[in-house]
């Protein structure tokens, strides 16, 4: 999977791994400010008893 | 074709070029996608424990600094005695030991929402208004959504607790921590058994939380008692450093 988007990825291994670097900054950008406070939301609720 | 002759003369033919490993890259893709998953699962963790942790504490903090400090004839907070209904602020928390810019609004109830995840501190409803005889017992998160008693735990002999209200600083000094079951609710009561030298008619404060952090198993509860109440017209406490 991961050798296979090394693959694509064009130009050399400096461009590769550039590109590389901005994907990764891009999935946690995303993960941090939409997808984990979204599953957060989902996770907790309130206790029936309790703080 | 290359060929290995065995020591009974055995011929065996074998190809130079390794059969396509189709069922190893597939296992391989398994195993990147179980990796990621790993990574995936301790990123959120780290989210959860700091990330989710220090968000809604700034913006309690702000929340709580949206009101000033000047003596206004107009009124900041709802009078305790008046905040009946779920969420109602009526007073505002320093707590030196928590840390000089530590700060939060205090609201009328309980509830995670709106008062304990979004405002702070919550006023257990059927407990003394703050200043009078009895117990006035608050609430707040201890580990996620703010934290706001994250250091409740460092509260001791010599500590105070601050609570402003639209009248009065009220000034609570420290007497005693415990740690008791969630099920443990005499240790709100008006003259909790559990508090040393507790009598009727004096003027207690209860903070709760939970713990051990991010457990939660069972409850950890400070006692305070009521030591001075300055009129609010005076100004805030000099040891706060908050100016007039």
């Amino acid at each position: 999977m991961y050798s296979w988007l090394w693959r694509i990825l064009p130009g050399n291994k400096l461009m590769k791994a550039l590109q590389s670097a901005l994907l990764v900054g891009a999935i946690l950008t995303a993960l941090y400010f939409l997808v984990f406070p979204w599953l957060d939301a989902l996770l907790y609720s309130e206790p029936t008893q309790g703080i | 074709m290359p060929e290995t002759i065995l020591a009974d003369g055995t011929i065996i033919h074998w190809s130079p070029v390794p059969a396509k490993r189709k069922k190893n890259s597939k296992l391989l893709i398994v195993g990147e996608l179980l990796v990621t998953l790993g990574i995936l699962v301790g990123l959120f963790a780290v989210y959860e424990v700091f990330v989710q942790d220090e968000v809604i504490a700034a913006s309690q903090t702000k929340l709580a600094q949206q009101f000033g400090h000047e003596v206004k004839k107009s009124k900041k907070f709802v009078d305790p005695a008046k905040a009946k209904t779920l969420g109602q602020i009526f007073g505002r928390m320093y707590v030196p030991r928590f840390g000089s810019d530590w700060t939060r609004l205090v609201a009328e109830g309980t509830r995670w929402h709106p008062v304990l995840n979004e405002i702070g501190v919550g006023h257990y409803t059927r407990s003394a208004l703050p200043g009078s005889a009895g117990n006035f017992a608050v609430a707040a998160h201890r580990g996620g959504f703010g934290g706001a008693f994250k250091n409740i735990h460092r509260l001791e002999s010599g500590d105070r607790v601050y609570l402003e209200t639209n009248d009065y600083w009220y000034v609570y000094k420290y007497l005693q921590t415990k740690i008791v079951d969630p099920t443990d609710v005499s240790v709100i009561d008006s003259v909790p058994f559990e508090l040393d030298g507790a009598h009727v008619g004096g003027k207690y404060m209860t903070m709760t939380s939970c713990t051990p952090i991010f457990v939660n198993t069972q409850r950890i509860i400070v006692w305070l008692e009521l030591e001075k109440e300055i009129p609010i017209a005076d100004g805030p406490p000099a040891e706060l450093g908050l100016g007039k």
